[in-house]
């Protein structure tokens, strides 16, 4: 319902303008708030004033904006440039999008961190879905690993667990951790493991959250005492004075990519702007400060102090313990997992 | 149009073609905004991903469809009972009172029903979290000793429907109470009833109209609700409005939300059907005695 009154209010305001894009236009589609906020202050303006190219930023969930350009391509009227895409959606929806030329973007083989740049998109911005704990509730005896998660004697206290994004395979994932999996035996996934492990532990979830502004609100609300949460999110909590922190170990990488649609209005703006992202090196440390997520450009990662890289996914130390999934086999079972998923959480 | 072709005869009521012609804007907004967006969503679903029936069955060869499509109907019915009994002894106030009484009884069914949905839910959440008033009371009156998972519950989900809902059941109720005449009461007494005969065999059945009438309008609003329980339910207790906007949301799988869809229809017409045969429909929206 909201949607499709958004998607009216858009097509009104696009007759309203008169025309389709224009060529010094670049409309950017990312989720609303604190990353387009910080994307506008830190890269759109600058590249505004470096280029000339006005950027249009759009607000939208990843969910919706795939429904949104799913029907735009069916009615052959692409409004989007760049979209945001997590990595298993650079091999779901890769007949959606355009190739990254990762060879001839000079500050892109200059600066970015090896596996940044993928065919069908390149690194935004990595954090982890990692476990956030309560720091009071586990003071003595802080959890660290998913296996802490599950043993709910050692541990007790409400957990929360997302329903939402990409959870069909981040669940799993950690569940078979959970199980005394080795990280690089994960993939592909025993399901049916899994998911009786994610039994286990049903009953003790009590919020399955849906947004980042939820899991931020259920810790800072104590509604729960642990729970899997963005890194970004949960950094921001913590900075703002709520009594969590995070155990790293086993927290699934999370990459968002800045992919650009086929039949895109303007897709050399795009690929300038995806060059110019990786080379502004003024813009990373505010803006890794400020969004709580470590962009993939060396120039930008070592301005930022030491002791503060700690709290980041591509801090070395972390970096190692981090799960790396395996997009190929993930994007290859997407509808197992996602059937699989939707009929366990529904019985 | 002339005077004439538009009024019948007499000069006093309109004629057919008149009623026909002022009703033509509706008509045209109804298969505009509903009729032709709702077909073409029910055509997607027997023919895409191939003509045929396979999304519909889909819905019957998984157990958990099913499972929240009853879950649904439950949910809508227990709403609906719940808000009957909460709302009748309102709609008997408002009737039987006046002056700033009445204005104050109004002002509390109208003035929530004026406000935003999102609003009065976001407000259940605010109240039902775990450090929110009803934990904190219940523990303070030592009715539990930790606080205990209220939010993201069915529990929780009823009681903000039947919240939400309520306004609808009451009006029906209380445009049929008010059309009895007060007469009534007083024969049945003066015939000897006390109040609770008087209740059950003058009042209650000739207030049946706007029960029925109040009850359909919030069970069926129900059956398809949902900002309520995609805010304060767990996804373990989804209902159907939420499945569908799963489906064409996240898995972008057009024809089976579509197939949801029409089962839902399907739904919704055949129980609309089955009062308008069994209860008619003029009484009931008229409330007429």
């Amino acid at each position: 319902m909201k949607t499709m009154k958004r998607a009216g209010l858009l097509a009104l305001a696009m007759l309203a303008a008169g025309t389709a894009a224009r060529a010094d236009e670049l409309v950017i589609a990312t989720t609303g708030g604190l990353m387009r906020n910080e994307m506008e202050k830190w890269f759109y303006l600058p590249f505004t004033e470096e280029t000339g190219t006005e950027v249009i930023p759009f607000d939208i969930e990843v969910p919706d904006q795939w429904a949104r350009a799913e029907g735009m391509i069916r009615t052959g009227n692409v409004e989007f440039d760049i979209v945001t895409a997590t990595g298993p959606d650079l091999v779901d929806k890769a007949e959606m999008l355009m190739d990254i030329p990762c060879d001839t973007l000079e500050n892109v083989k200059e600066y970015a961190l090896p596996g940044a740049c993928q065919p069908k998109g390149i690194a935004r911005t990595t954090g982890g879905m990692v476990l956030t704990y309560n720091t009071e509730t586990y003071a003595d005896n802080p959890p660290e690993s998913w296996a802490d998660f599950w043993d709910v004697e050692t541990y007790p206290g409400p957990r929360g667990l997302p329903d939402t994004g990409d959870r069909d395979w981040w669940l799993p994932t950690v569940a078979l951790l959970a199980d005394g999996v080795a990280k690089e035996d994960l993939y592909p996934l025993d399901l049916d493991r899994a998911y009786a492990k994610l039994e286990e532990i049903r009953p003790h979830i009590a919020v399955w959250w849906k947004t980042g502004n939820q899991v931020q609100q259920i810790m800072r609300d104590n509604e729960v005492a642990m729970t899997m949460a963005y890194s970004g999110r949960a950094l921001k909590v913590i900075q703002d004075g709520s009594p969590f922190a995070m155990a790293w170990d086993g927290a699934i990488r999370d990459t968002g990519y800045l992919a650009v649609l086929k039949g895109a209005p303007n897709p050399e703006g795009a690929m300038n702007f995806i060059n110019f992202f990786y080379g502004a090196a003024d813009g990373h440390p505010g803006f890794i400060q400020a969004v709580g997520y470590a962009t993939s450009s060396t120039i930008g990662l070592s301005q930022l102090p030491e002791d503060e890289q700690k709290l980041y996914a591509t801090y070395p130390a972390n970096y190692e313990v981090l799960v790396d999934p395996d997009f190929e086999w993930i994007g290859a079972n997407r509808d197992e997992l996602r059937e699989r998923w939707t009929n366990w959480l529904l019985q | 149009m002339s005077m004439a072709g538009f009024l019948q005869p007499d000069g006093r009521n309109l004629s057919k073609a008149g009623i026909l012609l002022l009703m033509a804007p509706f008509f045209l907004l109804i298969g505009f905004a509903f009729l032709y967006p709702l077909l073409s969503l029910l055509s997607i679903s027997v023919t895409e991903p191939q003509t045929g029936l396979q999304n519909y069955e889909r819905i019957l060869d998984t157990p958990v469809y099913g499972k929240v499509l009853l879950r649904t109907l439950w949910i809508a019915l227990l709403v609906s009972i719940l808000s009957l009994f909460l709302a009748f002894p309102v709609a008997m106030a408002m009737v039987s009172s006046s002056g700033a009484m009445a204005v104050f009884i109004t002002a509390c069914i109208l003035l929530p029903f004026w406000s935003s949905v999102l609003v009065r839910t976001a407000a259940w959440a605010v109240l039902l979290q775990r450090n929110g008033i009803v934990n904190d009371l219940l523990q303070a009156i030592g009715i539990i000793d930790a606080p205990v998972r209220l939010l993201y519950t069915q529990g929780a989900v009823v009681v903000a429907m039947t919240h939400v809902l309520m306004p609808f059941m009451v009006l029906p109720i209380y445009g049929a109470l008010r059309n009895i005449p007060p007469d009534y009461g007083r024969a049945a007494a003066i015939c000897g009833a006390g109040p609770l005969r008087s209740f059950f065999e003058v009042t209650l059945p000739l207030a049946m109209p706007g029960v029925l009438g109040g009850f359909i309008l919030v069970f069926l609003t129900a059956l398809g609700y949902f900002i309520t329980p995609a805010l304060l339910g767990s996804p373990q207790e989804m209902m159907i409005a939420t499945l569908i906007s799963q489906q064409l949301r996240e898995f972008l799988d057009w024809p089976f939300a579509a197939a949801l869809v029409g089962v839902l229809t399907l739904f919704v017409t055949a129980i609309t059907l089955l009062f308008s045969r069994v209860f008619r429909f003029d009484r009931m929206l008229g409330g007429q005695v």
